[in-house]
């Protein structure tokens, strides 16, 4: 579904120079749920973004489904449109009441008519627990809601995978729960997931595989129990003995 | 303890009140002084002379073009046809019936009045007036669609876009509006019209380059807080809508722009209102917008105090409503 072959991105500033990312390889089959762990600017956030083109790789290969992101003939539009994000910070649209919020991409990306549009919009803001909400703004939402929100639009595009980038870091933590509850469920389901998380919780229960990344760099991949109970590098190690 | 704060907000209270009591103090001697230094030299405030300038009535006359007879004078409503039978044969005349001042069978001479009536005609100050309302809310659409093009291209990272957009903007915002009028009708107007003359087309009327010297110079403006109101629009909302596949250009229309306008609004009332009072300039090439209409007035009526109050006011009326109406686009948008 997702293949990643050596890439690397540098950001450039006026003096600096930061590698976020070095020699980064990872797959991720469909129906997997892939939980990428790694201390604060291991890159780990950097490479989610890649695999959406938020953020452009300096050099390697990222394939989705058979196409090839890079590659400058690649419509990125249509690729974007298979491939759901939920931000750290929610990124709702202020102006735009939940369900508008649903069914906008739907309405503008696929042209779907507004009464499609609003029938799916119905459905998965019932799959997140939050219709009642339907018509409020999302000022009027509690971070968990506003981030099932997030997630019930992302799904609204019907993609093939799903990309969590530190979905719960802004919450506050009785609000972590409902929002990791629906991204279960989602799992359960068998979307295909990349999720760049804090949550050991999360990565122990639901997750096939276990990225950890350190300083740009993958380290180690393994299945969570592999990671949590029998890590072999050191740095892994010391990760887990100062998060756990 | 209770009796001093009830003992100090008396004092405020008093306070409040003897500063109400300047206030109006100052406004008072303003007017007086401006009434008493008016009759230090014998001027004699005339106020019943004005509203003639807003509306008049006009005296107006049907006369017969003929001699002869009233044939006949059929009435149809409001309406009543005079018949009128000459040695040259039947004259009709179309009057209203109210107005009517002869009857059938009349003996008409040639220049005989048939009826006689007024009629309301809108004054020289309350077309000034509206000319001034035209021009200004022309040229505020055409500021704002040229001021969004700009904004959004002052942002773009395509050279030939954004360095276009600089230019005019920065050569728009560092010259004076005047100077800009004059280049629009003397040097543009002349050139654009000369090469109309050559081609048999009509010419463009003074108004229109004033229009456009007004619609240019506000869109630089408009322009200025269109890129700003963009880019305080946080990126996570880009980065949103184009993670949902929506292109530039949608993700523009749907999700930034309608966030941006929304923010801009109360500057882009302070830009509409500054344009509606430089408008004003506009006299100069001959456009008979408020401000030249009321010269125009001052010079035939010799009452210049009144007018130019009146003339003030009217603006006032003008800018006010607009400033009403922005509030209450505000208020209804972000009304949630």
């Amino acid at each position: 579904m997702i293949d990643v072959k050596n890439i690397s991105k540098t950001f450039k500033g006026h003096s600096t120079e930061v590698k976020a990312l070095v020699n980064v390889t990872a797959k991720v089959d469909k129906g997997e749920v892939v939980v990428v762990l790694g201390p604060s600017g291991s890159g780990k956030s950097t490479f989610i973004r890649c695999l959406n083109y938020l953020n452009v790789a300096d050099e390697g290969s990222i394939v989705i489904d058979g196409i090839d992101i890079l590659d400058p003939k690649t419509d990125i539009n249509k690729v974007r449109a298979e491939v759901g994000m939920v931000f750290q910070s929610f990124n709702l649209f202020p102006h735009k009441t939940v369900l508008e919020n649903v069914t906008l991409a739907p309405m503008v990306v696929r042209k779907k008519s507004k009464e499609d549009a609003k029938k799916k919009g119905m459905e998965l803001l019932e799959k997140v627990g939050i219709l009642d909400k339907a018509d409020v703004y999302p000022d009027q939402l509690s971070g968990g809601q506003q981030q099932r929100v997030a997630i019930a639009r992302a799904l609204a595009m019907e993609p093939k995978v799903m990309l969590f980038d530190e979905p719960t870091s802004a919450l506050d933590p009785e609000m972590v729960g409902e929002v990791l509850d629906v991204m279960k469920n989602l799992a359960r389901e068998g979307m295909t997931m990349v999720v760049v998380s804090h949550e050991m919780g999360f990565a122990r229960e639901v997750a096939d595989r276990v990225v950890f990344m350190d300083e740009g760099a993958v380290v180690e991949v393994g299945t969570p129990e592999h990671f949590f109970t029998n890590p072999t590098h050191e740095r892994t190690k010391l990760f887990l003995s100062q998060i756990l | 303890m209770g009796s001093q704060l009830l003992a100090n907000r008396l004092k405020d209270r008093n306070y409040y009140y003897v500063w109400v009591g300047v206030f109006f103090l100052i406004i008072i001697s303003i007017l007086l002084s401006l009434y008493f230094s008016a009759r230090q030299i014998d001027y004699t405030w005339r106020w019943y002379r004005i509203p003639k300038y807003f509306a008049y009535q006009e005296q107006v006359e049907i006369t017969s073009e003929t001699d002869g007879e009233v044939e006949s004078i059929s009435k149809k409503g409001k309406e009543a046809v005079v018949r009128i039978k000459g040695l040259e044969g039947v004259e009709s005349h179309a009057v209203p019936a109210s107005a009517l001042v002869v009857e059938e069978g009349d003996q008409i001479y040639y220049g005989d009045r048939l009826a006689a009536y007024k009629k309301w005609r809108v004054g020289i100050l309350m077309q000034g007036l509206w000319l001034t309302l035209k021009v200004s809310i022309i040229a505020i659409v055409f500021g704002i669609l040229i001021g969004l093009f700009t904004g959004i291209a002052r942002i773009s990272s395509n050279p030939a876009l954004k360095w276009s957009a600089i230019t005019y903007i920065e050569l728009i915002r560092g010259s004076p509006l005047l100077v800009q009028i004059f280049i629009w009708y003397f040097v543009l107007g002349t050139l654009l019209n000369n090469l109309l003359a050559t081609h048999g087309i009509d010419q463009i009327p003074a108004l229109w380059f004033g229009v456009a010297a007004l619609a240019c110079f506000t869109g630089a403006y408009v322009a200025e807080m269109v890129r700003a109101g963009i880019q305080s629009i946080h990126r996570g909302q880009t980065e949103a809508a184009r993670s949902l596949g929506m292109t530039y250009v949608k993700s523009m229309q749907h999700v930034i722009l309608p966030q941006a306008l929304r923010r801009i609004l109360p500057p882009l009332a302070g830009q509409f209102i500054s344009l509606i009072k430089d408008s004003s300039l506009l006299g100069i090439i001959a456009i008979r917008e408020l401000t030249k209409a009321t010269r125009e007035v001052v010079t035939t009526s010799l009452q210049p105090f009144e007018l130019w109050f009146v003339c003030a006011l009217l603006y006032l009326v003008l800018t006010f409503s607009l400033s009403m109406l922005l509030q209450y686009l505000e208020r209804r948008q972000f009304a949630v």
